[in-house]
Parts: C-alpha cells; structure tokens; sequence
C-alpha cells in the first residue's frame, strides 16, 4: 500500500483543480460586482431583492470550496488517518443548510406578501433631467449581468465533472440555472409595470423555491456522502462506475473466489475496502500487496484502498460472482 | 443537458425582447392596479395634509403654505379640484392605504417610517430643521400606484428645484 500525502492527485487533476479555484475566485469577484450593481436598483419589488439576496447566497458554496481546498492540501498524519479530503463534505453541508435556511425564510416573506396584498411601489430616477420609471434600469441590470453568470457556470461544470468533485458540481449547476432567477425578477417588475402587482410576489416566490431546491439537493448529497453512503455517480444513486470496474478486475483473479468491494467517497477521491475470499485457507502477503497496487493504478480516484482476507463476504456487502 | 436547455434559453431571450414592445402597447407604463391617476384626472383628487412648519399652515379655515401651492398647481396640471383633509399623520397614512386619499403631505421627511406602508416620492425640497440638520422632504402616494407616483415625481421634476 503506497502511503499517498494529502495532495494525492494525478498531475492533470491538479491542474483541474488549480483551474476550479480559478474560477471560483473569478465566481467570487464577479458576485461582487453584481451584488453592488444591483444594490444600486433594487428598490421595492419583492423580485429584485430575493434575487439579490440569491446572488449574495450564490457566493457560500464557492468560499466553502475554496476553504476546503486549503484543508484537502493537508497531508495525513495519526490524528487524521484518512486525511482532508472530507472537509469539502463538511462545506457542501454547511453551504446546503444556509440555502435552505434562506430560501424558506424567503419563500416565507414573498408568501406573506401574497396574502397581506402588498401592493409594490416602484418610483422613478431622474437621469439628466428625464424622469424614468426605476423599473426599467431594473430590467436592464438583470439583463446584463446574466450572460457571464451562466457562462462561469457552464465553465465550472466542465472541470467538476471530471474531477467528480459534488460541491463544485452543485456550485456549477447553481450558476448555470443563474438566468432563471434573473428572468423571474424581470417578469415580477414587469408585472408591477402593467399593474399586475402579485406578479412580483409570484416570481419572488419562483426564485425562493429555486433556492430551497438547491439547498434541499445539497444538503442531501453532502449528508448521503457524509454518511458513508456507497459511492455514487455525480447526479445519481448507481453505484459509481469505479466501483463495477474495481469489482470486474477482482472477478479476473485466480485465487479470489469471492470479493466485495466498500467504497466510499472522500471529496474528489474514494476510500475503497477490498474484501476477499481465498480459494485456499493460505494467502501470501505478496498477493494482497499486489491487489492494493493493481486497483491503486486502476484510477486516481481508487485512494487508500485496503485488501481484507475474510472467511465469508459481509451479509450486506453485494458479492462479486467467483471466476468460473 | 446542456443542449436540452438552449431551446429555453432562447425563447426566454425572445421574451425579454417581447416585454418593451409589450409595454409600448400598453398607453400608460407603469399602470396604476387600481386606476388612481385615472380616475383623477379630470375628476376629483383627495389630499390629505397635516399642519407643519412654512409647508402647510391653517389659519382662519383657510390652508395655506408651501406645499399647498405646489399640490394645488399639480392638481391644476391634470385639471383636477382637490379635495382637501386635515388630520394627523397616522389618519392620512390609514386613509392613503385604504384608497381614500389620494396623496399625502405636511413638511414628511424622507426617514418617515410610514414609506413602510405607502408610496413615497423622491425628496423634492429641504429643510432645516430645530438641530440644525438638514431633512429631504418628500410626500406619500397610495401603495403600488406607479402610475400616479410617476405623474407626480414629473410635475416635481419640472416644478421644484431639486435638493
């Protein structure tokens, strides 16, 4: 078993990486510009400023990334034997709740605002000497700044993938879904402009709903993940195809009769637990070591993989088929 | 995914594009939900005032001050006749949200708690007041009546000098 520091990852995963925080950081910069810009507008309409607070939101899970990034870097030592790898989990987690918090506090007040039959008041600016309804700067604002957001999202989404890292992924599919939350706000202005005023409390409630959605599919992924669930693929509950090869490569091997394989997920990388049945009651040392190598260099994500001889595979394990 | 969304995405686009023209449609932009400036115009407007200061004082039954004069010379801009209330704050701002007044003044600083519950126009003039602190003061409209806050803030846009 080669004893990998903290930073285990292959020379093209880290670049990725390298690339993801990147854009996490240009992601960061970005939402400040636009939390201001839109400050400057927002005024009365119910729309406006759940958007604002869901671009203010958008930032969590990217500072959770690039925090967990810091820790993941850390090597492994006896008070942390599996390393940091978990501590994106833990930012996933922490960023899912605040969005759920949020968006049910938000979901709450445009609700309200429903009900009480608030009637929104959108005034006007005077821009040399012209007087314009607030809306319109409204509308344009929220036009403009959509178009980076998505393509920031469509960029990140393009390094979570391969590098399979769920908290990037989500931050990803969050931007990308970006111009949704922008198109609501304008549609409830637009309404408060025709004199349709629950329109605005309409689509304020559209974006809440957005944001508890992202919230609920984080909080469950990173819980799933943090309960050791079986690893998985990024946006489903089959089994991660890492584990069906793994499984495959200990069907080819002799003296195995019987495998099952314990794979969990620890950020980007997998904590894989071999267990195997020898054919014979005698098992060599040399031929677990050689196991442990030959998944280890299978795919950079099989990280720490441990090989268990057992007498019979654990009841809740699901075997692999002996070689006939 | 990624190619199933680009259809949406366009539409939304081309709906964006619609919302203007739409708008153009619609003779007034933004339009009053309950119709405030149209049934002013022409007609009757209710005003509701509280004395304070040079802005609005009652004497003798007879208002006068400031922002009588500026109140009275919008209501000549729509060809209205005013119909005037005098009472406290809290009254008019009850009588604004229930729709039985039309617009609200009385020498009301933009910090006014009521902008809560009604509409509220740009400061349109200053004030000194007893600490030597400089308020904007603004006046209050019905809550949501876009229509009618606009006519308002273009008459004190063309009307008063700005603070």
């Amino acid at each position: 078993m080669t004893s990998s520091p903290g930073t285990h990852l292959p020379h093209e995963q880290k670049q990725l990486m390298r690339r993801a925080a990147k854009l996490e950081w240009i992601s960061i910069g970005y939402a400040a510009c636009t939390i201001a810009l839109v400050a400057l507008v927002v005024g009365n309409s119910q729309a406006m400023r759940t958007a604002w607070i869901e671009d203010m939101l958008s930032v969590l899970p990217q500072l959770a990334f690039l925090i967990a990034l810091r820790w993941t870097r850390k090597t492994r030592k006896p008070r942390h034997p599996y390393g940091y790898h978990r501590s994106m989990g833990a930012g996933h987690l922490v960023a899912g709740v605040a969005l759920l918090v949020v968006g049910a506090m938000l979901a709450f007040e445009s609700m309200s605002a429903l009900v009480k039959a608030e009637h929104p008041t959108i005034g006007t600016v005077n821009l040399f000497g012209q007087t314009i309804w607030q809306g319109w700067p409204m509308i344009l604002v929220m036009t403009v700044i959509v178009v980076p957001a998505v393509i920031l999202g469509r960029l990140k989404i393009k390094v979570a993938e391969p590098l399979h890292n769920k908290l990037l992924y989500a931050d990803s599919k969050m931007a990308k879904a970006d111009w949704q939350t922008n198109a609501a706000s304008i549609v409830g202005v637009a309404g408060i402009g025709l004199g349709i005023w629950w329109l605005d409390s309409v689509a304020a409630l559209v974006i809440s709903i957005g944001i508890l959605k992202d919230g609920w599919d984080s909080t469950r992924s990173a819980t799933s993940d943090l309960l050791d669930s079986r690893a998985s693929a990024l946006d489903s509950t089959d089994p991660h195809p890492l584990v069906l090869r793994i499984e495959e490569h200990l069907a080819r091997i002799d003296w195995v009769r019987e495998a099952a394989v314990r794979a969990r997920e620890l950020g980007q990388v997998q904590h894989i637990e071999v267990f195997v049945v020898p054919r014979s009651d005698k098992v060599d040392v040399k031929q677990v070591a050689g196991i442990c190598a030959e998944l280890e260099e299978l795919d950079w994500q099989a990280y720490d993989v441990v090989v268990i001889p057992v007498e019979s595979i654990p009841e809740h394990l699901d075997r692999v088929p002996a070689k006939e | 995914m990624a190619r199933a969304k680009s259809p949406t995405l366009q539409r939304l686009l081309l709906g964006m594009a619609v919302l203007p023209l739409l708008s153009g449609c619609v003779a007034q932009f933004p339009v009053d939900p309950e119709g405030t400036l149209q049934e002013v115009r022409s007609g009757t407007i209710s005003v509701g005032v509280t004395p304070n200061a040079n802005f609005v004082e009652v004497a003798d039954e007879e208002l006068q001050g400031s922002e009588i004069q500026v109140i009275k010379d919008f209501a000549e801009s729509l060809d209205a006749e005013v119909e005037w209330t005098v009472a406290g704050e809290e009254q008019l701002v009850a009588a604004l949200e229930d729709g039985d007044l039309d617009l609200v003044a009385g020498g009301i600083s933009s910090k006014t708690p009521w902008s809560e519950k009604v509409g509220m126009t740009r400061p349109y003039t200053t004030q000194i007041d007893a600490d030597g602190q400089e308020s904007k003061i603004v006046m209050l409209v019905p809550p949501g009546e876009n229509a009618f806050l606009f006519e308002v803030e273009r008459f004190l846009d063309r009307t008063q000098e700005k603070p």
